[in-house]
């Protein structure tokens, strides 16, 4: 299982959780299966298209999957995912 | 060729001296260079102190804002006796205690498209310690078309994030983040709270890479892109390359001069909230609620309160229904459609969120109170603090 690693914009939806393992091969099956486990993400992770919503960007182990395989980037056990979202704050 | 430091600048800066990564010649490097630094806020603070400290001949500061109580748990350039000054007034004031030996210039004016290129375009840096999306586009775009490198930093509670985004050399904010969140979705600072030593470590990690930069040494981040979070006290780095697809600084950019960017992020250029309101017809004022509360305004009326549960122990309005917005798509079963509802939050924002997820669930009696728990706070019930 790939470990997947949550901003604090988004640990409200993960029963505040910062860091958990979620199963799948790739990329979309991992977020398929996030969002099995916590439904309010999907409209949040997606828009209606069913594409990731474009002010996050997802990291396999630091690198960012548009340099992978995108949504079809593989994945092998213990790979760190960071989700990341854009933040104002100053 | 580089200005020669006085006797004093010599003793002031010993320290420096010392390393040979900075030396005398780095030390007049500094002398001779500037920084704009964009908010004068949490970010801001270390940034402006640190590089005075460090003696940038010249520094700017942007922002248009007062010194309020509420800031002082995180923007320490300020103070209590600062409090109702023009936050570039105050800040200056303490940078020329710190160094007098330096120049500072203030601009009190909002960062916008109309102002930014003849602001900017005298600076060799610019840090950006904005605290909402549209200045942060703006940031970015003046930095692409200037040429300039862009020392990016951002918080939010106990995370931070940090890099260099310089698209001579590797990619820009855009590449990152190509369009804004839909308003309301990200809260602010001022919605969602911050650890007031947030900015304070990523100011100061602002202030490094503005050294490193000016100075020519180490390796800046420029294509990489620090996450911290301070609970865990974790320092995760990922790589960010160009986005060959991006709007300003890809092959095919189209965004070739800089552009309306509270009508591309849809919100206003700063962090007072979107003024609590959700919009046409769905508001309702503080005192009109009250008047619905009160005995002759008889119909019965649900209270949503939308906050965090730990908000409540703060403020709270008797008799509210507390379902926190994050769990308000998952609760709607707890809700009757017909009721007539008001929806709260502290300042109007969220609730306005919960307003658009309730009407397009069906909701057709809801209403937004406006300006929140703060606004009933300052016009109703004044025995409740506003936060």
């Amino acid at each position: 299982m790939a470990i997947v690693r949550f901003p604090a914009l988004m640990k409200f939806y993960v029963d505040n959780q910062s860091e958990f393992s979620v199963t799948g091969s790739t990329v979309k099956e991992l977020l398929d299966n996030l969002v099995v486990r916590y439904p309010t993400l999907k409209t949040h992770l997606f828009d209606s298209n069913g594409s990731l919503r474009r002010y996050f960007n997802i990291f396999v182990n630091g690198v960012h999957i548009r340099e992978l395989n995108g949504m079809d980037s593989p994945l092998n056990e213990n790979d760190k995912i960071i989700l990341m979202a854009s933040a104002a704050g100053g | 060729m580089l200005p020669e430091l006085s006797r004093e600048e010599i003793l002031r800066y010993s320290r420096h001296l010392l390393i040979p990564e900075v030396g005398l010649e780095g030390q007049r490097k500094l002398k001779n260079s500037s920084a704009l630094i964009v908010g004068t806020g949490g970010l801001g603070s270390p940034v402006a102190l640190y590089l005075a400290a460090a003696g940038v001949g010249r520094i700017g500061l942007v922002d248009y804002d007062v010194v309020e109580l509420s800031n002082l748990q995180r923007q320490v350039i300020h103070g209590t006796s600062t409090i109702g000054k023009l936050k570039v007034d105050s800040a200056k004031e303490k940078l020329q205690d710190l160094n007098p030996d330096i120049q500072i210039d203030i601009y009190n004016e909002p960062f916008t498209s109309a102002n930014a290129l003849r602001i900017a375009k005298d600076y060799d840096v610019l840090i950006d310690g904005t605290d909402n999306f549209p200045t942060r586009y703006l940031t970015n775009d003046v930095c692409v078309f200037l040429g300039k490198p862009n020392i990016y930093g951002s918080i939010f509670r106990f995370d931070g994030q940090l890099s260099v985004f310089y698209a001579k050399e590797g990619p820009c904010y855009r590449c990152l983040f190509p369009e804004p969140p839909p308003p309301g979705l990200i809260p602010s600072c001022a919605e969602g709270g911050v650890l007031g030593i947030l900015p304070g470590t990523i100011g100061t990690l602002q202030a490094t890479e503005a050294l490193k930069v000016l100075l020519g040494i180490g390796e800046p981040m420029i294509g990489k892109l620090l996450l911290y979070n301070a609970l865990d006290m974790s320092f995760d780095f990922v790589n960010l390359k160009k986005n060959p697809k991006c709007r300003v600084c890809g092959p095919n950019a189209d965004i070739k001069e800089l552009i309306d960017y509270e009508e591309f992020c849809g919100v206003p250029g700063h962090d007072h909230g979107v003024d609590g309101s959700a919009g046409a017809g769905l508001d309702i004022p503080a005192l009109d609620l009250k008047n619905r509360l009160s005995p002759a305004g008889n119909s019965k009326l649900i209270l949503l309160d939308v906050r965090e549960p730990h908000e409540l122990q703060i403020s709270a309005l008797p008799n509210a229904i507390n379902i926190p917005l994050g769990q308000l798509a998952a609760r709607l079963t707890e809700l009757d459609s017909a009721d007539d509802m008001v929806v709260f939050c502290k300042a109007g924002t969220r609730s306005a969120r919960a307003l658009e997820l309730l009407v397009s669930a069906g909701f057709k009696k809801v209403k937004n109170l406006k300006g929140g728990i703060n606004a009933w706070a300052m016009d109703v019930d004044q025995s409740l603090p506003i936060y």
